[in-house]
């Protein structure tokens, strides 16, 4: 175990190495928004740009350049300095990255058990009212634009501007001090994003546990005179759940990386913020760091799903 | 100076999931007695705000779109960053709210002294201005000198050098390191005196009211302005009668790039030196605000709230119609115009130029903006309120010049086809094969814009190749580049840097200012040097001359059909129903300084 462990992180440093290639390649090599004009301002002398592209070490060579870019991406995990504002672009991320983790993590824990609830009785309850009522709503909820839902919740929800004033509005977490404050304001943007992926993950894990139901060991384990609660849960789930434990680490990574338009619609900032404002902006450094933070998020969200994995199923340890 | 692309970039981002360009319904007429009456109104509504009795004390949120480029006063060039410093610095003058054009003194005592040649400016400094703390000493000309001198180091990268080159010995390129200027000499602590190569002092008296003239202690500043890119950003020592709170070496607490800026009352600041009364205890300003319709509910229904800029339009149309009392529309001083390039064919023909001009719909480019609300149809480029604009025949226009003026902002194809004709054009349309590159952003309202003047060039029979980019590409890499051949940028915008028309036409159209590498923002390639030759005489002049000489300057650029100007913007600003909000409109912005809590 210990051996496959070192070996799935090593992959995953070499990952990051390469992730790193492409971003520089992408930034720095393919046309795109010239840095030192983005800092220069509105009506740059080409003096101007010229001193500043040499104050951003542009005018280096390319390898020069990347040695530079890895160094201090790797060892002191330093982006440099956002184009548009002059900012340590590593204390933009982390200033903002414990946002979306709380935003992500609260989310995740809702649509996680949510989804794993509703699938189970979804699939116990197979064909039943119950069983197309749940799979109906999910399938509304899937097709709910998560923007198009958060802005109807602050409408109807929100104590500002809602019709029914319950719930903290937009911008509110960014005003609330401590734990149980914040979790406060996070309620609706921790519903809105969590309504569609529980709907996903509650048909994810109805179909796998369906197909999970028919296998011969549960008839065995039935046979044995089990309590049917105990083959469904212990027998079924177990194994029903494992691809829904692949899709939720992938879909936690990627929410690292940013749940843009949770955040927007909810005036949080987060990664996600940052890096729209910095796309928008041309701000390449900033473009850079949350690129970086959304790649390091999918790799280790990989890395604890597969260790994950071969303690849920031993076959994987290859 | 262009407004903020940021600004209306993420307003306009932000907003798009909301924005429904038919939801302005403006209405295809915009009379002009219309749009005179609502820019006096304006003036009027904002005059009476700015001289209403008003309480101190009170906390004002404001929910801004966007944020501010720079908070040093070295640095920073668009409208955002100068509503925060005028709250938090003082240049050595600068504009009440009740009137854009005329400056008053601030950091300077009395009016600029100026020698008979005009070739030198004597300003007096105040007594009494002192610092905010970690600094906390008094405000001397040295410091303005300083501030001169580091605006053109390349660590701090000062936006605007062109208008104070004209002091003798002022860098022509970026300096590694602040270097004295020698025309900038002060005599004693309260005297600042330039020497000036030009006998330019008018213009240049106007542009002291920019940002470059915040004082910055030099002792203080220089380790921060020591590295390649100056950190004063962060450690800016204020003079206003606000401040942003620091640490006890003058880290700014209160700035959180892209998050909020807090302001709080300068201790250090002395009331009886200033003009401005400060009513609000604090400011907490939340920059790069979510999502546009949700941020100007929560002002229009909450309290204590501002919005920094144009509501989405729905909203907008509700406001004026409904709710009434919680807004001001201010000029914002500027035109958005489509460039024609001139070395690009077919735009190389007069004629063919001419017929573009008046065949094409403005009244539909700004229906994508917004519609109605959002400003008024340009007849020419001196825009409303601003010094010039009724010599260049105000909202009528130049009446001798049938292709453009108040008579066709809808377009007149008929008018087109004879100036088609005349390019040599039996049909009326362009018949060639060359096909025109038009550049324009990929979020409304530009796109919405761009997409309108496609549209209008093919109905004339044009080829266009559309390209949507990036907001700020289309200008840095695009527009700006003149190798790109980008025939028509789908929409371009100059504002004003201070209240002088030179400063609105000369960037922007001087043939010896093309920059042929990058960074041109003469988009439509104008080289006409009879125009050149009458902004070097016109710069020469002072008052009612000199806005007859750039009004005829307004008129040579619409007779050589070098671009269609289609709006002169308005900027809505929203404010709660408790707030008594006071624009100033030479930002356009809110004034913090004036506004209150009622």
């Amino acid at each position: 175990m210990a051996a496959y462990i070192a070996r799935r992180l090593l992959w995953t440093i070499l990952l990051l190495l390469v992730i790193s290639a492409v971003t520089f390649l992408i930034f720095y090599v393919l046309p795109s928004g010239d840095p030192a004009t983005a800092r220069a301002g509105r009506d740059p002398s080409p003096a101007l740009v010229a001193s500043i592209r040499h104050q951003l070490g542009l005018d280096r060579s390319l390898p020069a350049q990347y040695w530079d870019y890895t160094r201090k991406l790797f060892f002191h995990f330093d982006f440099g300095h956002s184009f548009t504002n002059n900012t340590s672009v590593k204390s933009l991320i982390f200033d903002r990255l414990p946002n979306t983790v709380f935003l992500v993590v609260g989310a995740a824990i809702i649509w996680f058990l949510a989804g794993v609830g509703i699938g189970i009785v979804s699939a116990v309850k197979r064909g039943s009212f119950w069983d197309r009522a749940l799979m109906g709503g999910a399938l509304v909820l899937i097709s709910a634009p998560v923007y198009w839902m958060g802005l109807v919740c602050l409408y109807l929800f929100s104590n500002d501007i809602g019709r029914f004033k319950i719930f903290p509005g937009s911008g509110a977490y960014q005003d609330a001090h401590g734990f149980f404050s914040k979790c406060w304001t996070l309620v609706m943007p921790w519903l809105v994003l969590a309504a569609a992926f529980a709907a996903i993950y509650a048909r994810l894990l109805r179909s796998n546990l369906l197909e999970t139901m028919n296998e011969d060991y549960i008839r065995t384990a039935r046979a044995k005179g089990l309590p049917e609660r105990r083959v469904i849960l212990r027998h079924g789930v177990r194994s029903a759940i494992t691809p829904v434990i692949t899709v939720l680490g992938l879909d936690i990574g990627i929410l690292m990386g940013g749940a843009i338009l949770t955040e927007t619609v909810f005036n949080i900032d987060g990664i996600g913020r940052l890096s729209f404002d910095a796309i928008q902006r041309g701000d390449l450094a900033t473009i850079q760091g949350t690129t970086m933070v959304l790649a390091a998020a999918v790799a280790i969200m990989s890395l604890v799903v597969d260790i994950l994995y071969a303690f849920l199923d031993p076959r994987v340890r290859y | 100076m262009t407004r903020s692309h940021l600004r209306f970039l993420l307003a306009g981002v932000l907003g798009m999931l909301a924005f429904v360009v038919a939801a302005c319904g403006g209405s295809s007429s915009s009379s002009s007695s219309s749009s005179g009456s609502s820019a006096s109104s304006s003036a009027a509504a904002t005059k009476k705000a700015a001289e209403a009795p008003a309480k101190k004390g009170g906390k004002i949120t404001m929910l801004a779109s966007s944020d501010v480029d720079y908070v040093d006063p070295g640095h920073t060039y668009y409208t955002f960053g100068e509503m925060i410093t005028l709250a938090t610095n003082r240049p050595l003058y600068s504009f009440k709210p009740t009137d854009a054009n005329k400056p008053v003194p601030d950091l300077a005592d009395g009016e600029a002294q100026v020698s008979a040649d005009k070739k030198t400016v004597t300003v007096k400094i105040k007594s009494g201005i002192k610092y905010a703390p970690p600094v906390n000493r008094e405000v001397t000309s040295k410091d303005v000198k300083y501030a001169i001198e580091r605006f053109f180091s390349s660590n701090v990268g000062g936006q605007y050098p062109g208008y104070f080159q004209v002091i003798e010995g002022a860098p022509k390129k970026p300096t590694t390191g602040v270097k004295p200027i020698s025309g900038i000499t002060t005599p004693d602590d309260h005297t600042i005196v330039f020497k000036l190569t030009e006998p330019t002092a008018v213009s240049f008296i106007a542009a002291l009211v920019m940002p470059i003239t915040v004082p910055v202690p030099e002792e203080y500043a220089k380790p921060f302005d020591a590295k390649a890119q100056s950190t004063y950003n962060t450690h800016v020592a204020f003079t206003g009668p606000y401040m942003i709170p620091n640490d006890s070496s003058g880290n700014l607490t209160g700035y959180k790039p892209g998050k909020s800026i807090t302001m709080v009352r300068n201790p250090n600041w002395d009331p009886k030196t200033d003009y401005r009364p400060a009513y609000a205890d604090s400011y907490f300003i939340r920059t790069n605000a979510s999502d546009a319709n949700v941020a100007a509910r929560q002002v229009i229904d909450g309290s204590n709230m501002l919005l920094d800029t144009n509501p989405p339009s729905n909203i907008l149309k509700d406001l004026v119609t409904k709710v009434k009392d919680q807004y001001t529309s201010v000029p914002s001083g500027g035109y958005r115009y489509f460039p024609l390039n001139t070395e690009v064919k077919p735009f190389d023909n007069i004629n063919v130029r001419k017929a573009v001009m008046a065949g094409f719909d403005r009244n539909a480019a700004r229906l994508a903006r917004g519609g109605k609300y959002i400003g008024d149809i340009a007849t020419h480029w001196l825009p409303p309120d601003f010094p010039g604009f009724q010599e260049s025949g105000g909202y009528k226009g130049f009446p001798d010049i049938d292709y453009f003026n108040a008579n066709n902002e809808s377009g007149d194809m008929a008018l087109s086809a004879k100036y088609f004709k005349a390019a040599g054009y039996a049909s009326g349309k362009y018949e060639g094969n060359n096909e025109l590159l038009m550049v324009g952003a990929n979020a409304d309202p530009g796109k919405a814009q761009a997409e309108v003047a496609k549209n209008q060039l093919e109905k004339m029979g044009f080829k266009v190749r559309l390209r949507l980019v990036p907001q700020d590409s289309v200008y840095t890499d695009w527009c700006q580049v003149p190798s790109k051949k980008v025939a028509m940028c789908g929409g371009a915008g100059w504002f004003k840097d201070f209240a002088d028309p030179q400063s609105m036409l000369e960037p922007v159209f001087k043939g010896s200012l093309i920059n042929r590498s990058s960074g041109n923002i003469n988009y439509s390639m104008l080289n006409d040097p009879k125009v050149d030759d009458a902004m070097n005489k016109a710069a020469l002049l002072e008052g009612e001359p000199r806005l007859k000489a750039w009004a005829a300057i307004d008129k040579m650029i619409i007779q050589d059909a070098a671009g269609i100007p289609f709006i002169w913007d308005k900027t809505t600003l929203v404010r709660s129903k408790n707030i008594n909000g006071v624009p100033n409109p030479y930002i356009a912005l809110w004034d913090l300084s004036f506004t209150s809590v009622k």
